[in-house]
């Protein structure tokens, strides 16, 4: 590698005491942060850690309260996108903002002034000089996620910029897709670009990464060159400071299965799963393991009555309910709680009772809305779940994401469901959250309630499964059970490895 | 083919191929429609309305909507009516003509982007009190009299011989062309489809989304108003509702030419073509022994059937793409193989 | 933040105040206006607008938009003049008649929009479109001369609209309240309601909560051309003419009156009572505009920039940093 990644020079995007606050949260707290020509800075925190706040700023979408931000050790003034644009900066949102009707060279070269043959020769000249092979007729709409990353990048390069901020870019990647991105990076890396990484993974940052930098509450708790850390002390950095060891629940004897599972698949297929054995016995938590796209969530919502089921057939208490509609699934006592909370989970303007309410409104006794029934309702999940709100017609966007997390399993159990599908029911939340959601998921158990836990934390299947299976390419690739359930185990098989 | 294809691309293609198909389709019903002196009448006949869905089409490419053009039409038209019956220079009339259709489409863009008024409220609000003023200006009365060197400037061919095309059809077809390709190969141009397309995108790479819109709205208005100097010429006359509903038809236009609502799709030589369509409706039926009763239940069945189709197909396509997405997903490859 | 029922609640509270002020100008203006007869008798040169904004609320708070209410209105009143007078028909008979096909009518375009995913605008455009010319074409269909419109209606039928409770309170003023009440029930008191309002914040959520959210959109649009069939009901009566152009000039009105009312065009907000007020306020104005000698043809350019203006400074209200600056200034001077 060149001396660009000496740090004798001065950095390229130098950070210093930024601040920021919303009204009166305060966001970022005296934020520093160097990066040099040739970095590879692996930005790590939890959500709402101020991660994007501060790339937000960077880019020049916020403007900072407080604090200045150095480009090649000038002062630079970045108050909207254009200007970070044209001092070299280029973020790559995690999910990437392509125009879905133009094709992938008018997304490229969109907004340029210069001449379209120029631009088109050099796009060509940086495709080979890279290597990387782009269909620069089709539209941004048939690409998938990580060709549309591609672009983006492209895009980044084309203006020539330096320094590139990559937003969680492999969160929606296969495992293949994510091995050439790591080659892209390292190619960029060793061209001399600095690159922001911002990721949940810690795996990725000895991968790829040549300095990290942690983020929590606002401030940086921890950077430097990643050949310093363990990862052990990464994980340190990423707990608050007075953390106690989350005590691991203690290894219950799994339950007797006793007498006819409640919840059976036989067969069964649809749009991205095939072939599907699975049974859940009153009582028991089955962990369905599986990297992003491996059909778990397809699988969930066909169960569901959101598409249409190809063979096979799923019994409920020896009820065959197979292919039936949303709610008629909901009356046999199936419940689901969606992964994408935003998109499939919540009313974002309505209020904590009539979320809590929305799936079992036809179940409330009464001619007309039974308003004090509803109230009741919310108010036993808002007291039994701990969920903070200031009153039960509190808009739920304005809760915190585990809250809202909270309403949204609360509607699920409204429902009195004998089987419940939990779809990444921790994602996005803080760690106390996560402590009440595991704390009623064991309640159901214990309640009876069979439950399918999906996730891609493989802590989480450890910690609650009683057995568990791993999806790989739609099919269930492996089973296991309790004893042999371990993060290593679930991983390798989840992303298909030979056993 | 291929290099035809890059250039005029399918969409523009389909909706010219559309009109020549329902000319073809009347004209086997009744072959004197398809005389060269009946396609003038229904291309020259078209001119306001290709003016007005021309500038339609930059504000929904952008994704906005507005239907504010009848009315600006009518006051653009009142005006500009008014002063060239009061014998002042045609340049003025044709300057304050303008100068309405800036005003108003300033006030929209501005509403819309920087009071983040919805464009259908904004516009539909903008609608009834340009309207209202076409009133206050006119004190309700017609506007008659006008000179006939005015009203002959539409009559006026290219070849001199009444029944070819009129200089105001050529000057809107060129007007037409050029909008075309300031929107499709120039860098400003492309901005109105990318703040359309996708918003965020857009301020991402640093496209000044707010301003691109205002712009939208003022050329629409400018668009309305040249489509009001036409009016003025064509139909000799103005009265206080001028206009009335011109914007339903020039949306619906837009909508047949394959200019979608969601925005950044769609071309205005689609628009335009639109326009040919919905001018021509009335005409069609008269030669296919309708009543011309039936032009808006036509219109009304053309445009839903229209937009239905179209998004039927497209649903059916991205719906069959994810399927085969999926279902590539499950297939086992033997490399792998599976316990 | 108190959550937006108690801030719609101190909308209506302002459109009231706004109708009070209405009053009093227009009563100083002119204290005929004042007159309780005249006063509450002027509410017949706008039932029309209070009865379809009510429902067309509905569609609002899916997040859909209805610009075909104004044609289906005009196409009910020629369609039951026309079964009156020229197949027979019992008036009250072809009354009803014209209530179930304005609810198919809106129908098919609540299908359009709720099973194909056109924008709603797109669907109502074509559905103004389609009914207008229905309307039309049906005219023609009749013996009566089309200008004309069709009149002669048994008095029966013409005088329920004309009639005035204690020899006051005009019939229609009970009409607009009992309908009022209804759909007051039905969207704020009803399961149904409650899932009109999903849909309208998050349809695809609403899905996972097993609400069949296209037939509740579909629906929505059912009760908005019902609506507008009564709504030319009324009209025939109370002018004792059928004509296909009846509502031509409605849609902005309508429109107003339930944005006005505080109905977001987004969806998932909104409520009758609002839009009830909001559509009083637009009558009187109207009315109290004609009566100081202001001709109809002025009226929209204050009903133009009542929406542009109310709805300007909610959404800039809405808007947390704009809203912010504001209060800012407001401590600055304070």
């Amino acid at each position: 590698m060149s001396t660009t990644q000496s740090e004798g020079g001065k950095p390229k995007l130098s950070v210093r005491r930024i601040r920021k606050s919303f009204r009166l949260n305060t966001v970022l707290k005296d934020i520093n942060l160097d990066i040099y020509p040739g970095n590879v800075v692996a930005l790590i925190g939890g959500n709402g850690a101020g991660k994007s706040t501060l790339m937000k700023i960077i880019m020049g979408i916020y403007k900072q309260d407080d604090g200045d931000i150095a480009i090649d050790g000038e002062k630079a003034d970045l108050a909207n996108p254009a200007a970070a644009l044209a001092r070299g900066i280029y973020l790559v949102p995690q999910e990437p903002m392509l125009f879905p009707n133009m094709t992938v060279e008018e997304n490229i070269t969109i907004g340029f002034t210069e001449n379209k043959a120029d631009l088109r020769r050099r796009l060509t000249d940086l495709t080979a000089q890279m290597n990387w092979r782009v269909d620069l007729t089709r539209k941004a709409v048939s690409l998938s996620i990580a060709e549309q990353q591609l672009v983006e990048i492209l895009r980044g390069l084309l203006r020539n910029s330096r320094i590139l901020i990559l937003d969680e870019p492999t969160s929606a990647l296969t495992f293949d897709e994510v091995e050439s991105l790591f080659r892209i990076v390292a190619d960029l890396r060793d061209k001399g670009i600095s690159i922001i990484y911002i990721t949940h993974r810690l795996a990725e940052v000895f991968r790829i990464a040549t300095h990290v930098a942690i983020m929590r509450d606002g401030s940086i708790t921890l950077q430097g060159p990643v050949g310093n850390f363990t990862r052990d002390d990464l994980v340190r950095g990423l707990l608050p400071p007075d953390a106690q060891q989350r005590e691991r629940a203690e290894r219950r004897p799994p339950p007797a299965r006793t007498g006819k599972p409640v919840f059976s698949l036989r067969g069964y297929s649809g749009y991205g799963f095939a072939d599907i054995d699975l049974d859940v016995y009153p009582g028991e938590i089955v962990g369905l393991a599986g990297v992003v796209g491996a059909g778990r969530t397809e699988l969930a919502t066909t169960i569901f009555g959101r598409d249409i089921v190809r063979g096979g057939s799923v019994v409920l208490d020896g009820e065959d309910i197979t292919g039936l509609s949303t709610r008629a699934v909901i009356d046999k006592g199936v419940n689901y709680v969606p992964e994408d909370r935003f998109l499939n989970g919540i009313f974002k303007i309505s209020d904590v009772a009539a979320n809590t309410s929305a799936a079992c409104l036809r179940r409330l006794p009464g001619l007309f809305l039974p308003r004090r029934e509803e109230k009741s309702l919310a108010q036993r999940f808002v007291d039994g779940f701990r969920i903070r709100v200031t009153g039960l017609d509190q808009p739920l966007g304005s809760l915190s994401g585990g809250n809202q997390q909270k309403v949204v399993i609360g509607r699920a159990l409204s429902t009195n469901p004998k089987f419940i599908i939990l779809d990444e029911p921790t994602r996005g939340i803080d760690a106390a959250a996560r402590g009440d959601v595991y704390a009623i998921i064991n309640e159901l158990k214990e309640k009876g309630v069979a439950i399918l836990l999906i996730s891609s934390d493989m802590e989480e299947i450890v910690e609650l499964s009683d057995r568990a299976v791993t999806m790989y390419h739609g099919r269930i690739n492996r089973r296991f059970e309790k004893a042999d359930i371990s993060q290593d185990n679930l991983m390798a098989a989840a992303f298909g490895a030979a056993v | 083919m291929g290099e035809l294809k890059r250039i005029v691309p399918l969409r523009e293609l389909t909706s010219v191929g559309f009109v020549v198909a329902i000319f073809l389709l009347v004209g086997m019903v009744n072959p004197n429609f398809l005389s060269a002196q009946n396609i003038m009448l229904c291309l020259n006949g078209s001119v306001v309305f290709i003016m007005l869905s021309v500038g339609i089409a930059f504000v929904i490419i952008s994704g906005e909507i507005d239907v504010s053009v009848g009315a600006t039409l009518g006051l653009a038209a009142t005006v500009s009516a008014t002063m060239i019956r009061d014998d002042m220079p045609w340049s003025l009339a044709v300057a304050a003509a303008v100068l309405v259709g800036l005003m108003v489409g300033l006030l929209n863009g501005v509403g819309v982007v920087a009071f983040k008024v919805p464009s259908i409220i904004m516009t539909l609000g903008t609608n009834g009190i340009v309207r209202g003023l076409c009133y206050v200006y006119s004190s309700g009365k017609w506007v008659e009299n006008l000179p006939f060197g005015y009203k002959s400037l539409s009559q006026a061919t290219l070849t001199g011989r009444p029944g070819s095309i009129s200089w105001f059809f050529f000057a809107t077809a060129v007007v037409t062309l050029l909008v075309y390709i300031y929107q499709t190969h120039t860098n400003r141009g492309r901005h109105f489809y990318a703040v359309g397309d996708n918003e965020g995108g857009a301020t991402l790479i640093g496209i000044p989304v707010g301003r691109t819109r205002i712009i939208a709205f003022v050329l629409c208005g400018v668009f309305a108003s040249l489509a009001g100097l036409m009016y003025v010429s064509r139909i000799g006359f103005v009265t206080p509702v001028a206009g009335m509903g011109y914007e339903m038809k020039a949306i619906a236009a837009c909508v047949l030419g394959g200019v979608s609502l969601s925005g950044g799709i769609g071309s205005v030589i689609g628009a335009a073509m639109g326009a040919i369509i919905m001018a021509s409706i009335g005409r069609i039926l008269v030669f296919m022994q309708f009543s011309s009763n039936y032009d808006n239940t036509i219109t009304g069945i053309l445009l839903i059937t229209i937009v239905v189709a179209d998004a039927l197909l497209q649903r059916r396509a991205a719906e069959r793409a994810r399927r085969t997405l999926l279902t590539a997903k499950t297939a086992i490859t033997p490399e792998e193989g599976l316990p | 933040m108190k959550g937006w029922a108690k801030y719609l609640v101190r909308w209506e509270v302002f459109l009231l105040l706004l109708l009070l002020a209405e009053i009093l100008v227009f009563g100083h203006l002119n204290p005929r206006f004042l007159r309780p007869r005249v006063l509450l008798g002027s509410i017949n040169d706008f039932t029309s607008i209070c009865v379809v904004s009510l429902f067309v609320t509905f569609v609002l708070v899916t997040g859909g938009m209805d610009i075909q209410a104004g044609a289906i209105v005009g196409l009910a009143s020629i369609g039951m003049g026309l079964l009156w007078k020229d197949c027979g028909l019992d008036i009250w008979t072809a009354a009803a008649i014209a209530i179930v096909a304005g609810g198919l009518c809106g129908m098919l375009s609540g299908f359009f929009v709720a099973y194909t995913g056109v924008q709603p605008m797109v669907v109502t455009l074509g559905g103004s479109f389609l009914y207008s010319g229905i309307a039309i074409a049906v005219t023609h269909l009749s013996s009566t001369e089309s200008y004309k419109g069709i009149s002669g209606f048994p008095r029966a039928f013409t005088a329920f609209s004309k009639y005035r409770f204690w020899g006051i309170i005009p019939s229609q003023m009970f009409i607009f309240i009992a309908l009022l009440v209804v759909s007051y029930i039905i969207l704020h008191r009803t399961r149904y309601g409650r899932a009109v309002f999903l849909c309208g914040v998050n349809p695809a959520a609403a899905e996972f909560c097993g609400i069949n959210t296209r037939r509740v959109i579909m629906s929505t649009y059912v009760l908005s051309g019902a609506s507008a069939a009564v709504a030319g009901i009324i009209l025939t009566s109370y002018l004792g003419t059928a004509k296909a152009d009846f509502g031509k000039e409605l849609t902005l009105p309508i429109i107003t009156a339930v944005v006005l009312g505080g109905t977001s065009n987004l969806g998932g907000r909104g409520g009758v009572i609002g839009t009830a007020l909001a559509a009083l306020v637009i009558g009187v104005m109207r009315f109290g505009l004609s009566m100081n000698g202001v001709t109809t043809q002025y009226h929209d350019i204050p009903v133009g920039v009542l929406l542009i203006v109310a709805v300007g400074c909610r959404t800039f209200m809405d808007n947390p940093s704009l809203a912010r600056l504001v209060r800012r200034g407001w401590l600055a001077k304070t």
